[in-house]
């Protein structure tokens, strides 16, 4: 792929949970919609909010009683992952309809190589085509940007919300980009501005024309990287298949309060086993290796992990080994916050399994099944089975990353 | 104690002991060889707490003469440097002389040793084995059994009792099982003088019928087996080779061996060794070194391997006859090569009886003697 004048997109979908709501229910646009967990607990805080609520100060992440606050007549919605990962499918399709170098980053928002595909259109026009039919079609707005890479691609897309579409060259970073505050900067976190602040970097322009050697000594590798982006550089590739390549899958809480009852304690292990069983199963993978975190009132954190010999995918096998890891490490302290995350993950249908002469049985009697089953397979495609899930378990905010998976799986069956 | 000695058959002997000797042992002395020196010739012990190995040098055998000189006495010596320094010595005769003091001193040409030695008597006493339970096997014939069943035991201990081979004797047949589970070895030899015999559940450990293997010369020259109810003593003419016997109950195997079939293919087993070999260079990297055998028209196999992250290897192999239902069955590579290469028979025959359930080789002339059968693997 050549780097001169790529031509890469950022499809960034605005507020994009409460303007599905708002689709759905038109009678609430023009309101100030939030999207949040579980209202009634102190971990209830806002998912996503309308551009309505976010005038009002209602922003991401704050806790729901902050939000009322700012905004009294507020409307809370519980989030409907489903509708979420309806639209947003549909939504990918009809980029992936312009060019198939789509990658997607999460449930809303992804990138396009559009180099080889725009022929003589206008890049401009061919993204406001993109932004109207999905407007038209799911009655979402969204922004694009449009950068010959992709960090000046999402930066762009940030520009102008919502519904906007901005065009970021190279040579225009220096007015553009570098008057930006360093925090704005896709890269930089809470952290890392801290630390950039400390050396006097403010804007995104103050770090591009930082020496390298400063910023790596204080950042290591993503200094470097930093002020690369910083200076417009990013040669990464838009790569469709990136979305496949997780390690591991794992679900946490903050726990109501402070917990020092075992009993209690499991049945919250129970619940995050359930979620990391549910979403191991949508994206089809066995575990090898599961992990335990705890998080004490003092906020000390430990991890501790099992490494198995065998694969293991239902709630029960993973709730057990968590519970074992609890019971050898925990030193008795009220723990704050839990979390399970399964490991070293193989796809299932990469795996196998060496049966054992002393109870192959137990296989063997559902033969004729399986045989039945590769049969059709061969016949009607790998599709011809769909596992029966219970769709109410799946509501999880780790929930974005999970239909990535699900992305390229539905392209691969295209093919 | 004085030996002057030929150095060649002085090195086999403690070849053969040390095979016994574990630089781990929890017992000071065992790391040691003990020496004793009779007018007879000179017998040479190495053991762990697991095996013990004596190995014995006739003052003359054949008529050759192995031991020149002999002054009875006994030694123990550390185990660790002697094999070396024997071998690294300048003369064909070795001469070994043992003082009051325990002092070793070795002289082969101009080349002197002086080692500490340690006192015999604190060399634990062996057991001595008192049985009826004894027969004989041509040296070959035991080699073969081992070789054709003892790959095929656990190296994990999870089920201890798998780690050994299972002897059966009844009725004049002899038979050793082993299993780790996932695929089963067996062989069965008559007998022709064991009627009276009758032994069960004798599990060798796995590792002692190894290291007896080694020791072994390819002889037709028989070996005594004595059977005790922890311990099997094997001995030949200069070497005693004592193993303890595994605890516990093994399982009983013979109702895993299917008795029917519904597919059976008969097949060049050196070509069907080199194609599952072929398929399996992709194959190692995946877990279970998984390939896949797939029945197909006109009497041939189709043979696959797929290693997402590398590759796809297809062949096909022509057989000599493929009978009964079509299959498709997966199963770990090294298994099926190691059993074949244990049947060790120019045409094989496999009995499947479906992709979930263990499958059968035997050779392909209808021997009932060796049997090698194989659990495949299920893929999703």
């Amino acid at each position: 792929m050549s780097k001169k004048g790529r031509i890469i997109y950022h499809v960034d979908m605005n507020s994009f949970y409460a303007s599905v709501e708002m689709a759905y229910r038109p009678e609430l646009k023009g309101k100030p919609v939030a999207i949040a967990g579980n209202p009634e607990e102190r971990r209830g805080i806002v998912v996503t909010s309308s551009y309505e609520a976010r005038a009002k100060g209602v922003k991401t992440t704050m806790p729901l009683w902050q939000a009322y606050s700012h905004c009294p007549s507020l409307i809370v919605l519980k989030p409907n992952f489903d509708r979420y990962r309806e639209a947003s499918r549909h939504m990918f399709s009809i980029l992936s309809e312009i060019t198939p170098y789509v990658q997607p980053v999460s449930i809303d928002e992804g990138y396009m190589d559009v180099t080889d595909y725009v022929n003589e259109e206008n890049p401009i026009q061919v993204a406001e085509n993109i932004q109207k039919r999905i407007l038209n079609e799911l009655d979402l707005p969204c922004s694009i940007g449009i950068a010959p890479n992709k960090f000046l691609a999402k930066m762009a897309s940030d520009m102008k919300k919502p519904m906007g579409i901005t065009v970021l060259r190279k040579r225009e970073i220096k007015h553009k980009l570098w008057i930006l505050p360093i925090e704005e900067m896709y890269g930089v976190g809470e952290k890392t501005a801290d630390k950039l602040k400390k050396i006097d970097i403010e804007t995104i322009g103050d770090l591009a024309t930082k020496d390298v050697l400063t910023l790596k000594n204080l950042l290591g590798i993503n200094g470097e990287r930093l002020h690369q982006r910083a200076n417009g550089i990013d040669d990464r590739p838009v790569d469709p298949d990136a979305v496949h390549e997780f390690k591991s899958i794992g679900n946490s809480t903050t726990l109501p309060y402070d917990m020092t009852n075992q009993t209690e304690i499991f049945k919250v292990l129970n619940q995050l086993s359930e979620k990391v069983a549910a979403r191991m199963e949508r994206k089809d993978v066995v575990a090898e290796n599961i992990q335990l975190m705890i998080r004490y009132y003092d906020r000390k954190t430990i991890t501790r992990s099992k490494q198995l010999n065998e694969f293991i995918e239902t709630k029960d096998e993973i709730s057990n080994i968590a519970k074992r890891l609890f019971q050898q490490h925990w030193n008795e302290d009220p723990v704050r916050l839990l979390g399970v995350t399964a490991q070293h993950l193989t796809p299932r249908e990469e795996m196998a399994k060496q049966l054992d002469l002393f109870n192959y049985e137990k296989e063997a009697e559902k033969e004729e099944l399986y045989v039945a089953m590769d049969q059709i397979k061969e016949k009607y495609g790998k599709d011809a089975f769909i596992k029966l899930k219970d769709t109410k378990a799946k509501m999880s905010t780790s929930f974005q990353k999970d239909f990535l998976s699900e992305f390229r799986e539905n392209k691969k069956g295209k093919s | 104690m004085k030996i002057l000695i030929e150095r060649e058959p002085l090195m086999a002997s403690i070849q053969n002991v040390m095979k016994a000797i574990s630089s781990k042992t929890t017992i000071p002395i065992l790391s040691g060889i003990k020496l004793e020196a009779n007018d007879q010739g000179v017998k040479l012990t190495g053991s762990n707490s697991d095996i013990t190995i004596e190995s014995i040098i006739p003052k003359e055998e054949d008529g050759v003469i192995n031991i020149h000189e002999i002054i009875p006495g006994q030694i123990v010596v550390q185990a660790k440097f002697l094999p070396e320094i024997i071998k690294k010595l300048p003369n064909n005769q070795v001469e070994i002389d043992v003082d009051d003091d325990l002092n070793l001193k070795i002289k082969s040409g101009h080349a002197e040793f002086k080692l500490n030695g340690q006192d015999a008597e604190e060399y634990p006493q062996l057991p001595m084995l008192q049985t009826e339970n004894s027969f004989d096997l041509q040296i070959d014939l035991l080699k073969m059994l081992i070789r054709q069943t003892n790959f095929a035991v656990s190296v994990s201990e999870t089920r201890p009792i798998l780690t050994g081979v299972h002897l059966k004797l009844e009725e004049n047949l002899l038979e050793l099982v082993a299993t780790d589970s996932h695929r089963l070895a067996s062989r069965k030899i008559s007998m022709n003088d064991a009627e009276e015999l009758f032994f069960n559940n004798v599990v060798i450990p796995g590792k002692s019928l190894s290291e007896l293997n080694k020791i072994l010369d390819e002889t037709q020259d028989t070996i005594q087996i004595s059977v005790t109810d922890n311990q099997i003593l094997f001995r030949t003419k200069n070497v005693y080779f004592l193993s303890r016997l595994l605890d516990g109950n093994y399982p009983e195997t013979s109702r895993l061996i299917p008795n029917q079939s519904k597919t059976v293919v008969k097949v060049n087993s050196k070509e069907l060794i080199e194609s599952i070999d072929r398929a399996s260079l992709l194959a190692k990297d995946n877990r279970n070194n998984i390939v896949k055998l797939v029945t197909k028209g006109q009497n041939t196999l189709q043979i696959t391997s797929n290693s997402p992250e590398i590759g796809h290897v297809e062949e096909t192999l022509e057989t000599d006859s493929i009978d009964g239902e079509e299959l498709k069955i997966s199963f770990n590579a090294k298994y099926m090569i190691d059993a074949l290469r244990a049947i060790d028979s120019d045409k094989v025959s496999i009995n499947f009886t479906g992709a979930m359930r263990p499958f059968v080789i035997r050779p392909e002339e209808d021997d009932e003697q060796i049997l090698q059968l194989i659990t495949p693997v299920r893929t999703y």
